[in-house]
């Protein structure tokens, strides 16, 4: 989790959703994979629709851009995989992301965050964990564990957290 | 082995004890005056408390040794073995197990269990504790040599095996300590001056130093009255003991010979690393798909035959695997003995409890996982299935209700049954129930089993009164998840008035299945090959008639069938020869259509995220020899599909 | 160096408590889970020291020790055995039996290799 701790810098790799830019913790990052054959699961949402063999293990390939209500493009040459290791349900649990590029890893300055969602107000606001800028762009720091529990659904009528469910 | 924590090992040898304890004691329950049992009880304990000490479990320790001195007296004929103490024991072993285990412990819980345990033995007492009128008291000089510290010698034990003889009155004489520049730490220069009165005869005494004796001095002395009586200085001589002759071969530089003989045949292994053991298995059997299929796309003979060698080698050791992981369920069942004691004392029901099959091997981890839906089943039983003394005397049945815990193997499968001899389910009142909680309509019509079924239904309840034993929050839905979990199925019939019996049908391992590979839409699927009963190919007429009601005739039987291309969407044109695989859970029966069938296949089950938990049609998914993913299918899931009236609406939409 | 020893006793903690200590000192240490086998492991190998427990299952230590010291082989075996404070009674049949010295459990693994090395020395 990210450290509270107003003034530290965070090392973050920064990617690319249908032209918005992104980013996690560097240390929730496991790999960052070319794309791989992926095994639809036939009535799982598109948000987790597939599973893919990451060195022997069956993981979800979860996709962002459908918690932020983003166009998905047909995958490109910058198509990427991002493995992340994130609790789910109280396990630690190796997700894979859809990225649609993946840039270096960077540190944000907590100091040029800003909570206000002004970018992202056509998203849930509790998807995003705050939004920081550079250089003029605007970055958004997803909020992982809503958006897992809310299993990527949009409507507000999703519970916030599974314990209230 | 060599390598492992005697503090980790003693965890597990505690756990064992214990387990061992509570055997022991509940066969006690029945027969008193087993003196094996009452033994080996004694030792368990004693090897307890001895251990516990040698690695820091001390509170265990010290709390065994008064369950150990009780037994003690119960192994010398001084106590029976009462119900009264079985139960105190019972109760302090439980305790035991959390000191073992490092769990946290209530205040006061210690002091509690002790005067249950004081109590129990007072109450049980054959014989009073002679306390003789002969009690005399003895004075006690003695002195180590200077280097028993350095021997190894300590004195303390000594001291205190004096004072387990009777009060005591210990004084250190330091007479003999030199001034502080003269003295050597590491030597012993203390002599001890004790008083103790007992009645255990002088010979007691000497014996707490038989084996020091030879090095020391001791003057022991009856305490009269008048203090003046002074006996001669009486060393006990006997020299005998520590004059042994060096063995020939103790101080010849040979090398340990490498052929030692092989002693403890068994051998422990901490699960984790059969599991570890068992990941890697898994790993080479999915190395080894990729190598046959590389072997079939090449003419290389040798390669082929190599590959033929690995995937029989991979076979067996698969095989080998499981058998190593198995265990007998009689270790599960035993622990069942405990429950039907206390809830036969909760009820106040007689209950005759009897296994069978104990032999019967399953995987560990899911006898693991089958423990908490046993319990549960086994508290329903009693609580629910089986009647007061006085209710059964009424209608003519023996006042003692029997419950029968039973496994046998079949084919690939374990069936575990838990019999009752009680009352029966009570369709009346599942039925209200049902319909109170809107899980069925108001006189809908179901068949017997299906109303059986309802009480696996997710919040169903039959008790009216909750009592503290089955009103636990787990309900019969939550049995039947666990269960599912282990790819297992649950069924229950019921005879009024004569008892029900829940059927627990597990496969006999987690990790690996035979799987029968099949193609829908561009997408491989595994079926477990366990559940598969006959592929048949779907008839053309059959195919464009089946539009609205999706069944086909085998052998003059209706058998609903899915067609999982249009159930998983895939958007595709069907294969011209489509086949049916029928699959079945036990009674229900429901045919697949596939487009096609790819053959057997070793299936290294590999479980899916909680992201795809919610799905419901597959159980797990595994590894391709290409590299590619192929889901498992939750055959029960699909039966259960197959077999709603909706069904075939929605495979068919 | 390297003499040969044999540890007779159910408890495994036990009985790996007691190598990790003697193989640390260059001995090679020798494991029985109980009397009986601990006869067969003397009977077939060569040991210049036997540390025994006193209470265990099938056999137990003072059979051992009567067993061993009936059998010219084993006549002159040091046999050291583990005992309880509360064991006041049982050491003089331990005596009887023929053992060697005893050491009270619970032990430091510095009392135990300064035992041994005193009776191997003898």
């Amino acid at each position: 989790m990210i450290a509270d701790n107003a003034n530290d810098p965070i090392e973050a790799l920064t990617f690319d959703l249908h032209g918005e830019t992104f980013a996690l913790e560097a240390g929730l990052v496991r790999e960052v994979l070319d794309l791989l054959p992926e095994t639809a699961v036939p009535g799982a949402p598109p948000f987790v629709g597939a599973v893919i063999n990451f060195r022997g293990r069956v993981i979800p390939l979860v996709d962002l851009r459908v918690a932020f209500e983003l166009d998905a493009p047909p995958p490109t040459i910058d198509s990427r995989i991002v493995v992340i290791e994130h609790p789910l349900d109280g396990e630690p649990t190796l997700i894979g992301l859809r990225a649609d590029k993946v840039h270096e890893v960077t540190a944000i300055d907590r100091a040029v965050t800003e909570d206000a969602p002004r970018v992202g107000l056509k998203w849930r606001a509790d998807f995003i964990r705050f939004l920081a800028r550079r250089n003029g762009d605007v970055i958004v720091i997803p909020d992982l564990e809503q958006i897992f529990a809310a299993r990527g659904q949009t409507a507000v009528v999703t519970p916030l957290h599974p314990s209230q469910s | 082995m060599s390598g492992q924590d005697p503090v980790a090992i003693f965890r597990i040898e505690a756990r064992d004890l214990l387990e061992q304890v509570e055997l022991d004691l509940l066969t006690l329950a029945e027969r008193q005056d087993d003196r094996e049992t009452i033994d080996a009880v004694f030792r368990s304990l004693h090897t307890l408390k001895g251990s516990g000490a040698m690695f820091g479990f001390d509170a265990l320790a010290a709390f065994t040794h008064h369950c150990e001195t009780a037994f003690d007296r119960v192994r010398k004929g001084e106590v029976a073995a009462s119900p009264a103490l079985i139960s105190a024991v019972l109760a302090a072993r439980d305790h035991m197990r959390a000191l073992a285990e490092g769990e946290p412990t209530e205040p006061g819980v210690e002091e509690a269990l002790l005067d249950d345990l004081r109590r129990a033995v007072d109450g049980a007492g054959a014989a009073p504790v002679s306390t003789p009128p002969s009690a005399k008291t003895w004075r006690v000089r003695f002195s180590l040599p200077p280097e028993t510290f350095v021997n190894g010698g300590r004195p303390l034990p000594l001291l205190d095996e004096l004072r387990d003889l009777g009060p005591c009155e210990v004084t250190a004489v330091t007479d003999g300590v030199p001034a502080v520049e003269d003295l050597n730490p590491t030597d012993c220069r203390l002599a001890w001056d004790v008083v103790v009165t007992t009645e255990q005869p002088r010979s007691a005494i000497e014996d707490v130093f038989i084996f020091v004796i030879d090095d020391m001095t001791l003057d022991i002395t009856e305490v009269v009255d008048e203090p003046a009586a002074q006996a001669v200085a009486e060393v006990v001589p006997d020299a005998k003991v520590a004059a042994i002759e060096p063995p020939k071969a103790a101080n010849s530089d040979a090398p340990p010979a490498e052929g030692r003989p092989r002693v403890a045949e068994m051998l422990r292994v901490p699960a984790e690393r059969l599991d570890e053991l068992m990941d890697r298995v898994g790993e080479l059997v999915i190395a080894q798909s990729r190598l046959k299929q590389v072997a079939a796309s090449s003419s290389d003979q040798n390669l082929m035959t190599v590959s033929e060698q690995i995937e029989q080698l991979a076979s067996e050791l698969r095989e080998i695997m499981m058998v190593v992981r198995m265990v007998p369920v009689g270790q599960l069942f035993g622990r069942f003995r405990r429950l039907i004691h206390d809830l036969a004392i909760e009820t106040g029901k007689t209950i005759n409890f009897a296994t069978d099959g104990e032999t019967t091997e399953l995987d560990k981890t899911i006898i693991e996982r089958l423990a908490d839906p046993l319990v549960h089943l086994i508290r329903n039983a009693a609580d629910h299935g089986l009647e007061t003394p006085e209710q059964r005397k009424a209608s003519g049945k023996p006042e003692t209700g029997h419950i029968l815990l039973a496994a046998r193997q079949s084919g690939a499968e374990v069936v575990i049954t838990i019999t009752d001899d009680g009352r029966g389910v009570d369709r009346a009142r599942v039925r209200a129930k049902a319909e109170e909680n809107g899980l069925i309509q108001p006189g809908q019509v179901l068949t017997d089993n299906e109303l059986l079924q309802l009480i696996f239904a997710p919040g169903f309840s039959t008790a009216t009164a909750v009592t503290n034993l089955s009103g636990r929050g787990v309900g019969m839905d939550v049995v039947k998840k666990t269960i599912e979990g282990l790819r297992g199925a649950i069924e229950i019939t019921s005879t009024p008035g004569q008892g029900s019996v829940v059927s627990l049908r597990i496969p006999l391992t987690l990790a690996i299945i035979d799987g029968l590979l099949v193609r829908v839409g561009a997408s491989r699927y595994v079926i477990p090959l366990s559940s598969v009963e006959e592929c048949v190919e779907l008839p053309v007429e059959q195919d464009l008639r089946s539009a609205g009601r999706s069944l086909v005739t085998l052998r003059d039987q209706l058998v609903p069938f899915i067609r999982l291309r249009q159930m998983f969407n895939t958007g595709q044109e069907p294969d011209p020869h489509q086949k049916i695989v029928v699959v079945s859970t036990g009674q229900e029966r429901v045919g697949l259509v596939v487009d096609q069938i790819l053959g057997d296949h070793q299936t290294v089950i590999k479980p899916l995220s909680p992201f795809h938990a919610a799905v419901g049609a597959f159980s797990g998914a595994t590894i391709l020899g290409d590299g590619g993913v192929a889901l498992i299918l939750d055959i029960g899931c699909l039966v259960a599909a197959g077999q709603r009236p909706d069904a075939q609406l929605r495979a068919a939409g | 160096m390297s003499a040969s020893i044999l540890t007779v006793d159910d408890s495994a903690s036990l009985r790996q408590a007691i190598k990790i200590a003697l193989t640390g000192e260059g001995y090679a240490v020798s494991e029985a889970p109980d009397g009986q086998a601990g006869v067969s492991a003397a009977d077939a190998g060569d040991f210049q020291l036997i540390i025994t427990d006193l209470n265990m299952p099938v056999m137990d230590g003072l059979t051992m020790i009567r067993t061993l010291r009936g059998k010219p082989k084993h006549a002159g075996v040091p046999i050291i055995f583990l005992t309880t404070e509360s064991d006041a009674d049982i050491k003089a049949q331990a005596k009887a039996a023929g053992a060697t010295g005893w050491l009270t459990k619970p032990f430091n693994p510095d009392q135990l290799i300064t035992v041994v090395k005193k009776v191997l020395a003898k």
